[in-house]
């Protein structure tokens, strides 16, 4: 690494410290047997943000012959700087390059992130395909929960990590150790590889298209490969190792904060929802467990603020047990909590209360739809009263910030149900302004915002279309309009064509790596940005390949067809999902399972769930 | 109480920006325990201020802060203490305990000193840029300066002190003192850049702050003579 021309770049860019590591609590190691560069194909700001990676930093750092070093997306400056000075992409904590890493590990959080790692491929001398890559280069592997849906980027990676990554992480890293020891070639690694729970090794497996371009079959190069891949469950989180002494950024990041992680996975089963599938069962910590952690957390990075960071925290068992334990121990040290995913109809207002006495943060309510009926298609178990008492409880005491988050194109939906989204939005308004002045705060701010329903893998609705991108941008109008007039409401909503993509992409094929990789060249990135965000790039790279996304993001699917995440297992049976979908359409709830088993692990995977 | 103290940025950490080194201290002094006053009113907060904002990319060992303790500390085990947990490329070098009426810190200062390492081309000798220096020196150096009102330009000569260049077989470094107080700083990279335009072929710099001079010696210091 050539240290002063370091130094020219990183004077030249914009916020420096995304790639200069030396924070707080980095590790300190400098080399190792097996060097693992974790690449996030975003922003440093956002991925340092990312929990899930930063377990895996701490994981793979405990292991005395493994060195874990972080690396991120360059912002469009820094990847014009490091071209111009023909400077490689390289590690925050040793400055490595990345080719003279062992494993790349990129995590995949999100779809309109995937140009951005062969960016960080390009700019590290790394061919895209693994197919075109010797045993030279370095292993890339890629996790996250995007990864359940791994074929379009399964040209690019050598194997994809799926499900929870404690375990398998270290059982990962310690098959390419045994390997690197013996002297094996990749392609004998990737065999062993490929016989771990929980490891998809995309080469062993070919799609079969039919005339009309329909994805029909995934084939497999060899009876050893296993026929589904399954996803890998940590069944112990109680006893898992979590962040360590994490890392405290000098700049200031998304989540800027402690995550305590309650509980991994999600009872609700909203239907819209991947991460309320894709994580089940769910599990806990129990609350000795979860101070223990706050302390430690809070004693070694001097944090001023815990989030109760799972899908919805509000669930927890002995949330009301938790919340006023945390605020005693930690007020006289300042130190304050925040829920990032507030469940309307799961607190109460003494704890409301409470978390008032530390810091008043805004407060976040998503009913997803405007109207019980849709409500239901969706399975979100939040009615209008819940919100409404929620809502006063908050404003008696003293909160006059609240967001309101709502989708819209969701399955079956009509404009009576965007109007219910304006009539909410109203109720709310007028709940604020009917209370006495010296009982409320002074003025409202009442967020809506409305995003655009994105049909998923691995939940009921994938099989849904999308709204094409000319009725969303519609229905954004109307419901504008319909929200108009509305005291304190400010409305936002997401380009149509970011989610359009996003919807392609989610529920792509392998084909689709060659639009990728064209829209690349083309200059695509960070695409779910609105200043970067190229649409030339994107048609033009669709045309080329000659794919049709609307094949992708607005054809239903009938349930029974192939589709290309067949051959993945993320344990909750298909004809769960299938069940779930009907009843969508009949407008009918599925209860919460921790009120008893839906069973939607079917038989095989019964065992995994101990509710 | 109240405590003041002079700290180091060094090499690692310097592109971490003020902001963030507030937030640095902040967190350090939690994690060491330190007692902190917090204001009174709806969102208290530390009472820690900075003597000044270092320009991105510097180095120095003339950084200060004024904080208030909730419970008195011996000076030096507060130094000890926050040392202990700070970040490598942060440390404090001296602490003192203060009186309540002295004066904030952006007061008491007067003047500055930095030192510039020159990163010269090839085709750039030392005497060039010396003697480019002086002929600027030798009259008015004016500068375009970003204030409320748009950009303006305005003439820094005023500012500049002192200054004087040293010179060795492969180095070339310039120490600079200018004005430095709550009206305002000698801006270094606002002085290079003029500099840098009244000679062909470019050159980089890093930049060293030295010390920190208050005007009668209390806290810092005391600012030297110049004739000049
Ligand atoms: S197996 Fe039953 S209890 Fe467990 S997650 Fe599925 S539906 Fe819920």
């Amino acid at each position: 690494m050539d240290f002063q021309l370091l130094d020219k770049i990183l004077s030249s860019v914009e916020k420096p410290a995304r790639y200069m590591g030396g924070e707080l609590n980095m590790t300190e190691k400098k080399d190792a047997e097996l060097r693992f560069a974790l690449a996030f194909p975003d922003v440093y700001e956002i991925g340092m943000s990312h929990l899930g990676s930063r377990i895996l930093y701490n994981v793979l750092n405990m292991r005395e012959d493994t060195i874990c070093e972080r690396v991120y997306a360059p912002w469009p400056d820094m990847e014009k700087a490091l071209r111009e000075n023909d400077m490689p992409l390289f590690t925050l904590e040793t400055k490595r390059v990345l080719k003279e890493c062992d494993v790349i590990g990129f995590s995949l959080l999100y779809e309109m992130c995937y140009t951005n790692i062969l960016t960080m491929l390009d700019l590290s001398g790394i061919p895209f395909r693994a197919a075109e890559r010797g045993d030279d280069m370095p292993l890339i592997v890629c996790g996250g929960p995007c990864a359940c849906n791994p074929e379009p980027l399964a040209p690019f990676a050598d194997a994809f990590l799926l499900g929870d990554g404690e375990e398998l992480i270290s059982e990962f890293a310690d098959a390419v150790l045994a390997a690197k020891r013996q002297g094996l070639s990749k392609q004998e690694l990737l065999v062993i590889l490929s016989k771990i729970e929980g490891i998809y090794v995309p080469s062993f497996y070919e799609p079969v298209y039919d005339d009309n371009g329909l994805f029909i079959r995934m084939e497999r190069a060899n009876d050893a490969v296993p026929e589904k891949i399954s996803r890998r469950v940590l069944k112990d989180l109680e006893h898992a190792p979590y962040l360590g002494k994490p890392i405290v950024p000098y700049m200031s990041i998304v989540h800027d904060r402690i995550a305590l992680e309650l509980f991994r996975g999600c009872t609700r089963g909203c239907r819209f929802c991947q991460a309320g599938f894709i994580y089940r069962p769910i599990r806990e910590r129990k609350r000795e467990t979860v101070m223990e952690q706050a302390r430690a957390l809070i004693g070694c990075t001097g944090y001023d603020e815990v989030s109760l960071f799972s899908l919805s925290s509000g669930d927890y068992s002995e949330i009301h047990e938790l919340v006023p334990e945390i605020i005693d121990e930690f007020e006289k040290k300042r130190v304050s909590i925040s829920f990032p995913s507030l469940r309307i109809d799961s607190f109460l207002k003494d704890d409301l209360e409470k978390m008032q006495s530390v810091r008043k943060a805004g407060l976040t309510f998503a009913p997803e739809a405007g109207t019980q009926r849709l409500r239901d298609v969706i399975n979100k178990g939040v009615s209008e009263e819940d919100l409404l008492r929620s809502a006063k409880d908050a404003f008696e005491s003293g909160w006059n910030s609240v967001k309101l988050y709502f989708m819209i194109g969701l399955p079956t939906e009509t404009e009576e149900d965007l109007l219910g989204i304006a009539d909410l939005a109203r109720k709310v308004s007028e709940l604020f302004y009917s209370m006495p002045k010296e009982k409320r705060g002074k003025g409202l701010r009442l967020a809506v915002s409305a995003s655009s329903f994105v049909p998923k893998p691995f939940t009921p609705f994938q099989w849904e279309p999308q709204d094409y991108k000319e009725t969303l941008i519609e229905k954004q109008k109307f419901l504008r309009a319909a929200l108009k007039g509305i005291r304190g409401v400010e409305f936002a909503y997401h380009a149509p064509d970011i989610s359009v993509l996003e919807a392609v992409f989610a529920r792509g094929d392998r084909r689709l790596a060659d639009v990728m990789e064209r829209a690349y060249q083309s200059g695509a990135r960070f695409d779910s940005w609105d200043e970067h965000y190229k649409p030339e790039a994107w048609s033009e790279a669709f045309e080329t390949v000659g794919i049709d996304p609307s094949q992708y993001a607005n054809r239903r699917r009938v349930p029974g067809e192939a589709l290309p995440w067949g051959h993945i297992d993320m344990l909750v049976t298909e004809d769960y999902l299938k069940l779930e979908l009907k009843r969508a359409h009949a407008a009918k709830t599925t209860k919460d399972c921790r009120k008893g088993c839906n069973g939607c692990f079917g038989e095989k995977y019964a065992d995994y769930c101990k509710i | 109480m109240r405590i003041i103290a002079r700290f180091e940025k060094g090499e690692a950490v310097r592109f971490v920006s003020h902001l963030d080194i507030q937030r640095t201290f902040q967190r350090a002094f939690r994690r060491a325990n330190i007692p902190l006053a917090y204001s009174q009113g709806f969102n208290p907060h530390p009472q820690l201020s900075f003597a000044t904002a270092l320009a991105l990319g510097y180095t120095s060992e003339a950084e200060w802060f004024d904080v208030k303790l909730a419970e008195d500390m011996a000076p030096e085990r507060f130094q000890e203490a926050v040392n202990a947990v700070l970040p490598t490329g942060f440390r404090i070098l001296e602490a003192q305990a203060a009186e309540e009426k002295l004066p904030a810190l952006t007061a008491l200062m007067a003047a500055s000193s930095h030192e510039v390492d020159f990163i010269l081309p090839v085709s750039l000798s030392a005497e060039s840029v010396i003697s480019a220096f002086d002929a600027m020196a030798g009259g008015e150096i004016f500068v375009e300066k970003r204030t409320k009102g748009g950009m303006k330009t305005v003439d820094i000569r005023p500012m500049l002190l002192h200054y004087s260049f040293s010179q060795t077989a492969d180095s070339l470094k310039l120490s600079v003192f200018g004005v430095s107080d709550a009206k305002g700083s000698l801006n270094i990279d606002l002085l290079l850049g003029a500099l840098s335009d009244k000679i062909p072929g470019e050159f980089s710099y890093r930049v060293h702050k030295n010390t920190i001079y208050s005007l009668d010696g209390r806290v810092m210091p005391q600012k030297p003579v110049f004739a000049c």
